[in-house]
């Protein structure tokens, strides 16, 4: 569970939120503090009032991956491969673990064959994989993604959200504006200016949703008797 | 007024972007994969490109604007007001088409990047352009002030608009369509005889084509609309 507790900090104004494990996708206008309270959960800002604690700890106290809104703009590696081993590396883990580590998560998310690309000619999609491989590298127990998909085509984030599903990760936090990814998730956090306007399954956040923009497309479909097509 | 592409072509990474056709007044909307050369495509309509083959004809354009994917880039200005005035833009109505009102003295980098991009859009249509390039607009912004900027873009028909974007759901309507294929531009032509060569095309959009129900263009409205047609 994500315990967070009489938190204040900027805009954001939390009594409560519980949040179970799983997917969880946190939506809202804009400037309503969706990046600010994944920064929080990271332990990239420290609340000036109450507490977050994952699985019981505070965030500076567990593994925590973070995937970044602009993955081609932060990777500090020329080497697709280089940049996976880099969190590693900066913890001084022995060589072969490493090479070894690496392949695995290079595995997990489906990047095997770029490992030896230079990262600038990687394809935006592939970049985004990048990060989610170097953030899983170290194994964190929460990975958070800043609206990694609003840069892409739909295609690409749709394949970009396959991986994710598979990856294993207990908590897996993400910001978006596609209300239909927010409508697969297992829980759902609406913020709108600074608080909670909703939380919990996708079902529960979206009724009486259905006459506003913020009602998932693909659903409005569903009832127009459409097939989805991709 | 047109802005033409005679048989263009720019390297970018290892492969060579082209682009031919003739831009009319009117909403464009260039549709493509990731990577596949809108962004390119956008600086080269706003002048800021210079492609290595052919050539492009600007006819009866005048005043030109591009609005950058990530608005962080064009920023000038330490406060929103100065950033407005940098556009020429009346403060406290861009301001307020921002919904921002209130933070007129506020650094634009303590905005969300949400906030940013509707400040950004805000200045831009404070004017009017000859040519508007808009390269993703929507990024970022939520579905509220998404619908806010497709009325912007459909009251500017009369100019020649350039829209490049990813977005699936929250849509102007358009006059044209474009789609890149393999790093080339292709012309699928006007609305909505375009459609059925649009690989790229909105879930909603095909599957209602594939109900044989074309609507009569990509907004929200009408795809309702067309929906209501279906009788099952």
């Amino acid at each position: 569970m994500i315990h967070v507790t009489d938190l204040r900090f900027g805009i954001l104004d939390i009594p409560s939120l519980i949040l179970p494990a799983g997917h969880i996708v946190v939506i809202g206008p804009n400037g309503s503090g969706k990046t600010t309270f994944l920064r929080l959960l990271a332990g990239m800002e420290e609340p000036v009032q109450g507490s977050i604690l994952l699985e019981g700890k505070a965030p500076g106290e567990t593994r925590i991956g973070w995937v970044h809104e602009f993955p081609g703009q932060n990777s500090l590696f020329i080497r697709v491969g280089e940049e996976l081993a880099s969190p590693l590396r900066f913890h001084h883990l022995p060589c072969e673990g490493i090479s070894r580590k690496v392949k695995e998560i290079a595995e997990q998310v489906g990047i095997s064959h770029l490992l030896d690309r230079d990262l600038a000619t990687l394809s935006g999609g592939e970049q985004v994989l990048t990060a989610l491989a170097t953030a899983m590298v170290s194994m964190p127990r929460t990975l958070i993604l800043d609206e990694w998909d609003s840069h892409v085509d739909a295609l690409t984030a749709g394949m970009l959200q396959e991986q994710l599903s598979r990856i294993g990760v207990p908590f897996v936090v993400q910001c978006t504006q596609n209300i239909d990814l927010a409508a697969a998730a297992d829980t759902v956090v609406f913020l709108s200016g600074g608080r909670v306007k909703a939380s919990g399954p996708p079902g529960e956040v979206f009724s009486g949703c259905e006459d506003s923009c913020w009602y998932p497309p693909a659903w409005r479909c569903r009832e127009w008797n459409l097939p989805l097509i991709r | 007024m047109e802005l033409a592409f005679d048989q263009v072509a720019i390297r970018r990474g290892s492969s060579d972007i082209r682009a031919s056709g003739h831009f009319g007044p009117g909403v464009h909307l260039v549709s493509g994969r990731v990577g596949a050369g809108k962004s390119t495509l956008a600086a080269m309509a706003a002048g800021l490109l210079i492609p290595t083959e052919g050539r492009i004809r600007r006819e009866g354009v005048i005043t030109s604007m591009l609005s950058f994917q990530f608005p962080e880039w064009q920023l000038t200005g330490n406060t929103l007001r100065e950033e407005i005035r940098s556009y020429g833009g009346e403060e406290d109505d861009v301001l307020a088409r921002a919904g921002l009102v209130g933070r007129g003295d506020d650094d634009p980098l303590s905005l969300s990047r949400g906030e940013l991009k509707k400040l950004n859009l805000a200045c831009i249509f404070g004017k009017t352009w000859d040519l508007l390039v808009l390269d993703e607009p929507f990024g970022a912004l939520d579905c509220i002030r998404k619908r806010e900027v497709c009325r912007w873009i459909e009251a500017r028909r009369s100019s020649i608009v350039i829209l490049c974007t990813h977005e699936q759901h929250i849509l102007p309507r358009i006059d044209a369509l474009w789609e890149f294929q393999d790093h080339q531009l292709i012309s699928r032509g006007t609305i909505p005889g375009a459609f059925a060569d649009w690989n790229l095309a909105p879930t909603a959009l095909k599957a209602l084509i594939s109900r044989g129900i074309i609507p009569a263009n990509i907004s929200e409205r009408d795809l309702r609309e067309a929906a209501c047609r279906i009788q099952d």
